[in-house]
């Protein structure tokens, strides 16, 4: 009765444990098809999706905006996956992305370097240290990305409800801990939970189809009452225009206003 | 042909640079042109004292002088006695009431700043549309556009025209005197209304709205901006907190749309018009404004009961206590440029704020963090008592079903009687405009019409700063001959043409220059052009520069002008709306103007 995000550094595995969370809870399990969706969805290669959740935006990105979109096209995918309940995701940024559903638990799972090395070693078959440069650099770009598109580091803890350590610590443990803390009422899908994972999703499904066109655009909705947000006075006719023809679209919209050159409320998408 | 000489490119870019900053507007138009004051005289092309010539000028003091008079005969509720007789005398039929005040407006708006007049009238018509059941449609844009003809009824009734005698000390013409116009701007005026009152019916919206079904709700103009007016009682089970994060009074007008008016705090303290962060408790009553469909989708999500009936708050609630009204943000409200949030209507005024109207749009879930505009509708709801201490602060125009002297009625013939003197003086004495209307002026403030702190409140900084800072260019432009040389490149363009044709040309030029930048600017800059073209082409310059003081107020075509603007929200106007109409009007504008010159000046 929840939504279990597992982050995880490259093979702490972490991977392993949301198999074995899935499959003990019988929830369905989500990684790569999110990207898939989006990919299909939004007509973006699957690849290009992947590079933009996982490396950080380049200068030249940052100036197109292509993080911010091919980053609102995954969290729309990943929310609508995860509206009917009961899912184990462990792709990148869940815990981000899924930031404002309150039953969301968020666990991570680390593992100490030399086991991880052994690992890589084992499995790619290179050198130690070539090993344990592979891991370090990709750990530094998962650090940069979620700094630079949300001001926060992947490494600090009180993002999240459950940190395990696998090393004296086993995977099966790690399994037990995350298991029982999903069973805790507080992470049931009450209908108050419920409607904000859908209001979520028409929010992010309303950002994703403008987000081509305004880059900055945030949208908030509450019980089907959606606001979309502009810095921009100017573009505000325009942005309303296109969102009430996408309106159309969605279903679940009672209403929608632009407000423009007014603050951002910190819970909009 | 005169060479182009170093300092006429110097003009020529600034007004360049104005004419863009006025349409850009990165900056507002007053700053521009305290700009062109400050740079002129840095660029050496008028001196450090014709820089500032403006301020002391004939036309900015008798500008500060009429805005003076204005708000001395708004204060002692003149209008208001002139309404009423009017009004009797229109009857029920709407183009009778649109002749009647129209009329009215365009005489006032001659002597008083057309935005004035306009915000004066807009409670009145409001309160005409609600008894009558007309359409505000219907109404306000035949009015608006009178009180911008009634600027060109007196040389006092617009800023262009204000300007006109000033800009032609330069050139030895002979000024012109305050009815000199008046044949022409009553013929203007005629027409105008004789337009709507004709062809009303297919140039205005009829209140009923074309467009998409989103848009009708918006726009019924049997509910308040797109709000019904009817309320609905609801109560909360006993448990309604046990099981859910806390639910506030802004927490429900953004998921459902309603507006909550009143609510009982345990144990049982009724709350009318409740803050936006009052928390909605355990097995309580509460009363809610919105639609019907609304409500019931906030009674099912939030487990809440809907009465059949106004059950407890039958008699709190009842019309004769509390009410809706649509209260516009008049022009300088203090209002203007604040957010609801920062004004707290809730704690300050108990009223609560409903919608806001903007532009073609129903704001309705979220609106205190909106910075508001002139010209935008904001429905208010609360007691009568609250709605009209709201009321007396001033800055929204409203009214409300008693509305209340508290004016200053038994100066009203003081008022009227130092306008008279006013006038005496220039009519009869042919004394200088600025020191008769400034005579008037201060006979109001002696006689405590209004107190002399409420007479420079009530100078509008923007549009004297705007005349006086635009002045000097226009001094540049004819010192250095930049005005002579583009009348004479003009000229040498068109070629020779008859006197009739030249007017129609500066008519159109003028009209198509205040769409796009201010109506003084326009004014400033076109007047020493055209006196320059019309000598030249053996025309009366006078005449020429008439056209342009009476064309820059043809600015129907869109919502630029204040008055415009003003109106647009409360009729619920679009700007299609305003072409469609505008340029019929502006298309008579010309037609008229250029006959009745020719027809009493004989051109």
């Amino acid at each position: 009765m929840a939504i279990i995000t597992i982050s995880r550094g490259s093979f702490t595995m972490g991977k392993t444990v949301a198999e074995k969370v899935a499959a003990r809870l019988g929830y369905k399990l989500i990684s790569r098809e999110v990207l898939l969706d989006a990919s299909e969805r939004y007509r973006v290669s699957e690849q290009e999706l992947a590079k933009a959740i996982h490396d950080a935006p380049s200068f030249l990105e940052r100036y197109r905006h292509t993080h911010q979109l091919y980053v609102a096209y995954i969290r729309s995918a990943l929310v609508e996956r995860v509206l009917p309940d009961n899912v184990v995701y462990h792709g990148l940024a869940g815990h981000l992305l899924l930031k404002p559903i309150p039953h969301v638990l968020k666990a991570r799972i680390t593992s100490d370097m030399s086991r991880r090395v052994q690992i890589i070693v084992a499995r790619e078959n290179v050198s130690e240290p070539e090993a344990r440069s592979i891991i370090e650099a990709d750990d530094r770009h998962r650090q940069k990305w979620t700094k630079m598109l949300y001001g926060e580091d992947p490494a600090d803890s009180s993002l999240y409800d459950l940190v395990v350590r696998i090393e004296k610590l086993t995977i099966d443990d790690a399994v037990d801990f995350i298991c029982r803390a999903a069973e805790s009422p507080v992470f049931a899908a009450s209908k108050e939970n419920q409607q904000k994972v859908q209001d979520l999703a028409v929010a992010c499904r309303i950002k994703a189809m403008l987000v081509d066109e305004f880059p900055y655009v945030w949208v908030t909705s509450e019980y089907g009452s959606v606001l979309v947000y502009t810095r921009n006075r100017d573009s505000s006719d325009r942005l309303l225009r296109r969102s009430n023809e996408m309106r159309e679209n969605i279903d679940g919209i009672y209403n929608l206003e632009v407000h423009a050159g007014v603050d951002v409320p910190l819970d909009a998408v | 042909m005169q060479e182009l000489t170093p300092d006429m490119i110097l003009v020529l870019i600034m007004i360049g640079l104005a004419i863009f900053l006025f349409i850009v507007e990165w900056v507002r138009v007053d700053v521009v042109a305290i700009l062109m004051m400050v740079s002129l005289p840095l660029l050496h092309l008028v001196s450090p004292k014709e820089a500032f010539i403006g301020l002391s000028s004939n036309a900015v003091v008798s500008i500060i002088a009429v805005i003076i008079i204005g708000a001395g005969l708004d204060r002692t509720g003149l209008i208001n006695k002139v309404v009423a007789p009017v009004l009797k005398i229109a009857g029920n039929s709407s183009s009778r009431i649109v002749t009647a005040i129209s009329m009215t407006v365009a005489l006032i708006s001659s002597f008083m700043q057309n935005i004035g007049a306009a915000a004066l009238f807009l409670p009145a018509i409001q309160r005409i549309s609600k008894v009558q059941n007309i359409p505000l449609s219907r109404l306000l844009m035949p009015i608006g556009f009178s009180a911008i003809l009634g600027g060109t009824v007196t040389l006092v009734g617009s800023s262009p025209l204000i300007l006109l005698n000033d800009l032609l000390i330069p050139f030895n013409l002979e000024p012109f005197g305050l009815f000199d116009v008046t044949p022409v701007g009553l013929a203007l005026v005629f027409s105008g209304i004789a337009t709507f009152v004709l062809l009303g019916r297919f140039i205005l919206p009829q209140g009923e709205d074309t467009g998409t079904a989103k848009k009708e709700e918006a726009k019924d103009p049997s509910s308040h901006a797109g709000l019904s007016k009817e309320f609905y009682e609801l109560s909360t089970p006993k448990d309604y907190t046990h099981y859910r994060d806390p639910v506030r009074v802004s927490d429900l007008r953004r998921r459902y749309l309603v507006n909550v008016v009143a609510l009982t705090e345990p144990p049982d303290y009724s709350v009318i018009s409740p803050a936006p962060d009052l928390e909605i408790c355990s097995a309580i009553d509460l009363v809610v404004s919105g639609k019907r469909a609304d409500v019931e989708r906030m009674a099912e999500a939030e487990g809440m009961h809907l009465k059949e009936d106004l059950d407890v708050y039958k008699n709190a609630l009842s019309a004769t206590n509390s009410g809706t009204v649509e209260s516009v943000v008049g022009p300088r409200s203090r209002f203007a440029g604040r957010s609801l949030q920062d004004i707290n209507l809730q704690d300050r005024y108990r009223i609560t704020p409903m919608s806001i109207y903007r532009q073609e749009e129903n704001y309705r879930a979220k609106i205190d963090d909106l910075t508001l505009q002139v010209g935008d509708v904001i429905t208010l709801y609360g007691t009568w008592k609250r709605l009209k201490v709201l009321q007396q602060e001033g800055g929204l125009l409203f009214s409300i079903p008693s509305d209340m002297e508290y004016m200053r009625p038994e100066k009203a013939l003081w008022a009227g009687l130092w306008l008279a003197v006013a006038l005496v003086m220039i009519m009869i004495f042919k004394i200088q405009l600025s020191v008769s209307l400034m005579t008037g002026a201060l006979g109001m403030i002696l006689l405590g019409v209004l107190t002399i702190d409420e007479a420079y409140e009530s100078v509008d900084w923007r549009t004297i700063f705007l005349l006086a800072g635009l002045i000097p260019l226009g001094i540049a432009t004819e010192k250095t001959g930049t005005a002579a040389w583009i009348a004479h490149n003009i000229l040498d363009i068109i070629g020779t043409v008859s006197p009739i044709v030249l007017l129609s040309v500066i008519g159109i030029l003028s009209t198509l220059f205040t769409l796009v930048i201010s109506n003084v600017g326009a004014t400033v800059l076109l007047v020493p052009l055209v006196v320059n073209m019309a000598i030249a082409a053996n025309t009366d310059p006078r005449m020429a520069a008439l056209v342009v003081g009476l064309a820059t107020s043809n600015s129907f075509l869109l919502p630029t002008h204040q008055v415009n603007a003003l109106y647009m929200g409360p009729g619920r106007y679009r700007t299609v709306d305003f072409i469609k109409a505008g340029s019929l009007v502006s298309v008579i504008f010309l037609i008229v103007m250029i006959a009745s010159i020719s027809l009493f000046y004989g051109i």
